[in-house]
C-alpha cells in the first residue's frame, strides 16, 4: 500500500517535471500580467522576435507582479514588460534604490536585466466619476481627509503593495474605512453601478477617457514614475546574443498617447491584443506579423483538451493516492483523524495561494496547477474511503473473519466492494469540484476554460467569458452523470437494492 | 472438541467472564443460554477467536487457539450470526461459495455441495440466485448456515441464529436444525436465551449469569439437581406464562 503511494507520487513527479525541461532550451517565454496593456506589450514584443525569425511564444495573462516576478528569476519565462515604480516598490521592496543605475544592479544580483525606458508613463492614479467630483468638490487626493464616507474599491494588487493603499493612506492620512480589493476590470462596473465612488487607475487606462473619470492631482508628491521597461534575464543574452538588439529597438518608441489608443482598441474597439499589436509594429518597424486567428471552435477544442488534461491527470493521481490514505487511516482511529486533519488543512489553503506556492518549486503552466488540483482532490476521497470502510457494519466484519478470510482478502473481496458506493461518491466530488477549480489554473498558465473566462473579464467580454463557463458548467454536469452512469454499473445489484430498500 | 480454561475477558476494565473452564464434547449440541449481558455470546466469540481472553486457554481440536493460527482454525469451523451476517454485494449462492473460491476448491465439488445443502435446507437451486435483500428473515438464516456447513466443518457456532425471526418461521426453522444436527452428527455450539429452543435442540446446556458458569449439565438434571437457585428461577420462568394459561383451561 505504501509502494503504491510512492510510485503513484513518483509517477505523478515525472510525468509533470518532463515538459518544463523539454521546453526550456528551445522557446523564448514572455509572459504578462492579467491586465491588457501588459498583454498588448507582450505581445508587441514577441511578434517583434517573431518578425525577426526568433521562436518566441507568449504565455498570456499570467496574474500579478509577484507570479511574474517569481517565474522569470525561476527561469520559467525569459521576458515580461514591468513599471519602474513597480520594480522599486514591490519586486525591489525594502532595497536602497534611489537611481536607474541602483535598479540595475539591484535586478542584476537575481540574474535580471533592464532595457531603457519604452517610452510612457503609467502611473497610478485615483479617479472618480464627474458626479462624485462635483458632489464633493473633489480636485486633489488630499481633499479626499473630509469625506471619511467615501468608499474606495482598489485592485488586490494596491490593497497591499508598498506603494500602495497602506502607505498612500499614511502619506496624506486618509480616514476612509470602507475600503474593498477587487479586479481592475471589475471596478470600472462597481464605479459606474454607484457600489463604490473611487478606485485606483492606471493613467493609460482607456476607460478613464471613455467613462469621463475625473483623476484627483497628486498633489503632495505621493505616486513614483511608472516608466514601462522590458525584464529579461541575463543569460538569454548568452543564449540568443542577437535578442538585446531587438529589445532595445523599443526605447523610447511608445508614447502614451500611443499606449492609451492600443489600451482603447482592445478594450472597447474588441480588437484583439494581436492585431493591435500587428499594427503597431507595422507603423513602427515596416513589418507584417503574421498572426492566428483562432476560431471559437480551436479554442473550444483547445482550452477543452487542456482542461480535461488537468482534471484526469490530477483526479486519477488523487485516487491512487487517496484511496491507500483512507484504507491506512481506517485502521487505526488515531491515525485516520491525523490524515483527514492534513488533507483537510490542505484544502483550506486558498486555491491562488497554493497556486502561488507552487512556482518556486514547479514553475508556471500544468505543472503546478496539476499538484494544486491534485492535493485539493484528496479530501474528499480520503473521508469518503475512510469513513465507508469504517462505517461497515459489525455484523459483516465479524462474519467476514469468522470465515476466516485474511485481511487483506477481507479487504479486497468485503469492505472495498460494500465501501464502493462511498468511495465513489467522494470520487464524484472530488471531480466536480476538480472541474471547477482548474478554470484558476488559466492564472498561472495553465490553460483550460479559465482561459476565455479572465479573458472575458478583462475585455468585459460576456461571449468569451460564457465561452470558458458554458464548457465548464457542461463538464461538470457530464462528470455527474457518468459517475451516476458508473455507479449502476459497476455497483453491485445488492447494494443498490439496499439502498431503495432503506431510503 | 472445545476446552476452554480459566477464561477471564474484560471489556474497558470490565470484567464480563469471571475465571469459566468448559470442555464440550465431540458429536454434541451445546446450547449456552442466561439472562442478557451474561457473558455466552462473548464467551462463543471467545472460541473463534474474535476476542482474546486476558486470561486462560482456549483449544480446537487439541489446537491451542493463537493469532497465527486463528485464520487456518476458522476455516475449520461454520459460524452464523443473529441475523445471518451474509454479505449483501454479493448473490445468496456467492455468498456460499467465497470461502471454496477463495481456497480454489474444485468448482465441480463446490456445485456438488451446494446441490447437497440445497437438500439439506429444503432451499431451491432458484432461491439462491438473489442478493440477502430479496431474501424473507427465515430464508436469510438458511443461507447463512449453509455457508457456514458449505466446507464440512467439524464444527459449527451460532449465536442467536433464530432470533430475528418471527415466532412461525423460528418453530419450522428450529424443528429443522434439529433435524440437520442430528442428520449431521457434528459438534454444535448454540447461544440463545429462549428455554424451549434448549430444551428441543441441546443435549448439554450451560446455564450462565453475569460472567459465571452456573452449571453445565442435561436439562433433566438442571431440572432434578439444580446447582443454583437461579437455574431453576430461570428455567420457571419462561414455562410459567403456559402453566398459568394451562392452569385456567383446566
Amino acid at each position: 500500500m505504501k509502494n503504491l503511494t510512492f510510485y503513484s507520487c513518483l509517477f505523478l513527479s515525472l510525468l509533470i517535471a518532463n515538459p518544463v525541461q523539454a521546453e526550456a532550451a528551445s522557446e523564448i517565454r514572455i509572459g504578462s500580467k492579467k491586465f491588457t496593456e501588459s498583454v498588448i506589450l507582450s505581445e508587441v514584443i514577441t511578434q517583434h522576435l517573431q518578425n525577426n525569425h526568433i521562436s518566441a511564444t507568449h504565455k498570456d495573462q499570467l496574474g500579478g507582479t509577484r507570479l511574474l516576478w517569481k517565474a522569470l528569476v525561476q527561469g520559467e519565462l525569459d521576458i515580461y514588460p514591468d513599471y519602474t515604480g513597480t520594480i522599486i516598490y514591490e519586486i525591489l521592496q525594502g532595497e536602497e534604490i534611489s537611481s536607474d543605475a541602483d535598479i540595475k544592479a539591484a535586478l542584476a544580483r537575481h540574474g535580471v536585466s533592464i532595457t531603457a525606458p519604452l517610452g510612457f508613463n503609467n502611473t497610478y492614479a485615483l479617479g472618480v466619476t464627474p458626479s462624485t467630483a462635483r458632489k464633493y468638490s473633489l480636485e486633489k487626493i488630499s481633499d479626499l481627509r473630509q469625506y471619511p464616507e467615501l468608499r474606495f474599491g482598489f485592485t488586490n494588487e494596491f490593497m497591499d503593495r508598498e506603494d500602495g493603499w497602506p502607505s498612500l493612506r499614511n502619506h496624506y492620512q486618509l480616514p476612509q474605512t470602507a475600503v474593498r480589493g477587487l479586479d481592475h476590470d471589475l471596478a470600472y462596473k462597481g464605479l459606474e453601478a454607484g457600489s463604490i465612488d473611487l478606485i485606483d487607475l492606471y493613467s493609460t487606462d482607456a476607460e478613464i477617457a471613455y467613462y469621463q473619470l475625473s483623476i484627483l492631482e497628486d498633489d503632495e508628491s505621493y505616486f513614483p514614475d511608472y516608466r514601462a521597461v522590458i525584464l529579461y534575464r541575463t543569460e538569454l543574452i548568452d543564449h540568443v546574443p542577437e535578442i538585446q538588439a531587438y529589445l532595445t529597438q523599443f526605447g523610447s518608441i511608445i508614447s502614451e498617447t500611443e499606449m492609451i489608443k492600443m489600451n482603447s482598441d482592445v478594450k472597447l474597439e474588441g480588437r484583439s491584443e494581436a492585431e493591435v499589436a500587428q499594427s503597431f509594429l507595422n507603423i513602427k518597424f515596416n513589418t507584417l506579423s503574421k498572426i492566428e486567428v483562432a476560431t471559437r471552435l480551436d479554442r473550444l477544442i483547445a482550452t477543452t483538451s487542456e482542461h480535461l488534461f488537468l482534471v484526469c491527470l490530477s483526479l486519477g493521481a488523487a485516487i491512487l493516492v487517496a484511496i491507500p490514505l483512507g484504507i491506512w487511516g481506517s485502521r487505526n482511529s488515531a491515525l485516520g483523524q491525523v490524515i483527514l486533519s492534513i488533507v483537510g488543512i490542505i484544502q483550506t489553503i486558498p486555491s491562488l495561494a497554493l497556486l502561488v506556492f507552487m512556482i518556486p518549486l514547479l514553475g508556471i503552466g500544468g505543472p503546478p496547477a496539476l499538484v494544486a488540483l491534485f492535493l485539493y482532490s484528496l479530501l474528499p476521497i480520503v473521508r469518503n474511503t475512510l469513513s465507508g470502510l469504517t462505517g461497515l457494519s459489525i455484523d459483516v466484519q465479524e462474519s467476514a473473519r469468522a470465515l476466516g478470510l485474511p485481511a487483506s482478502a477481507r479487504l479486497r473481496l468485503i469492505e472495498l466492494p460494500l465501501a464502493a458506493r462511498s468511495i465513489l461518491a467522494g470520487i464524484k466530488t472530488s471531480a466536480v469540484i476538480n472541474v471547477g477549480t482548474a478554470t484558476l489554473g488559466a492564472l498561472i498558465g495553465a490553460g483550460g476554460y479559465g482561459q476565455p473566462i479572465l479573458t472575458g473579464i478583462r475585455l468585459d467580454d460576456t461571449g468569451l467569458i460564457l465561452e470558458g463557463a458554458i464548457p465548464a458548467a457542461v463538464l461538470a454536469l457530464l462528470v455527474q452523470w457518468s459517475f451516476d452512469f458508473a455507479e449502476r454499473t459497476f455497483l453491485s445489484p445488492g447494494l443498490q437494492m439496499k439502498q431503495e430498500s432503506t431510503s | 472438541m472445545i476446552h476452554l480454561k480459566g477464561i477471564s475477558k474484560s471489556f474497558n476494565g470490565n470484567e464480563v467472564i469471571h475465571d469459566l473452564s468448559l470442555e464440550i464434547p465431540q458429536g454434541k449440541t451445546v446450547v449456552l443460554i442466561g439472562p442478557s449481558g451474561c457473558g455466552k455470546s462473548t464467551l462463543l466469540r471467545l472460541m473463534v477467536g474474535l476476542l482474546w481472553p486476558e486470561k486462560g486457554n482456549i483449544s480446537l481440536f487439541q489446537e491451542d487457539l493463537s493469532k497465527a493460527n486463528v485464520e487456518k482454525l476458522r476455516q475449520q469451523v461454520g459460524f452464523v450470526l443473529q441475523d445471518g451476517g451474509l454479505f449483501p454485494h454479493m448473490t445468496a449462492v456467492q455468498n456460499m461459495r467465497l470461502m471454496a473460491d477463495y481456497l480454489q476448491h474444485d468448482p465441480i465439488k463446490t456445485e456438488h455441495r451446494i446441490a447437497e445443502l440445497c437438500d439439506l435446507t429444503h432451499i431451491s437451486a432458484d432461491l439462491l440466485k438473489r442478493y440477502p435483500s430479496e431474501l424473507s428473515g427465515g430464508q436469510v438464516q438458511r443461507v447463512a448456515l449453509m455457508r457456514a456447513l458449505m466446507l464440512d466443518p467439524q464444527i459449527l457456532f451460532l449465536d442467536e441464529p433464530l432470533g430475528a425471526l418471527d415466532p412461525l418461521n423460528r418453530v419450522s426453522l428450529q424443528e429443522e436444525m434439529k433435524t440437520i444436527f442430528s442428520q449431521l452428527g457434528k459438534t454444535v455450539v448454540l447461544v440463545t436465551h429462549d428455554m424451549g429452543e434448549a430444551a428441543s435442540l441441546a443435549d448439554l446446556i450451560v446455564i450462565m449469569q453475569d460472567g459465571y458458569l452456573l452449571q453445565y449439565d442435561t436439562l433433566s438434571k438442571l431440572s432434578s439437581h439444580p446447582a443454583d437457585p437461579f437455574v431453576t428461577e430461570f428455567i420457571n420462568a419462561q414455562r410459567k406464562p403456559w402453566q398459568q394459561l394451562e392452569d385456567q383451561i383446566k
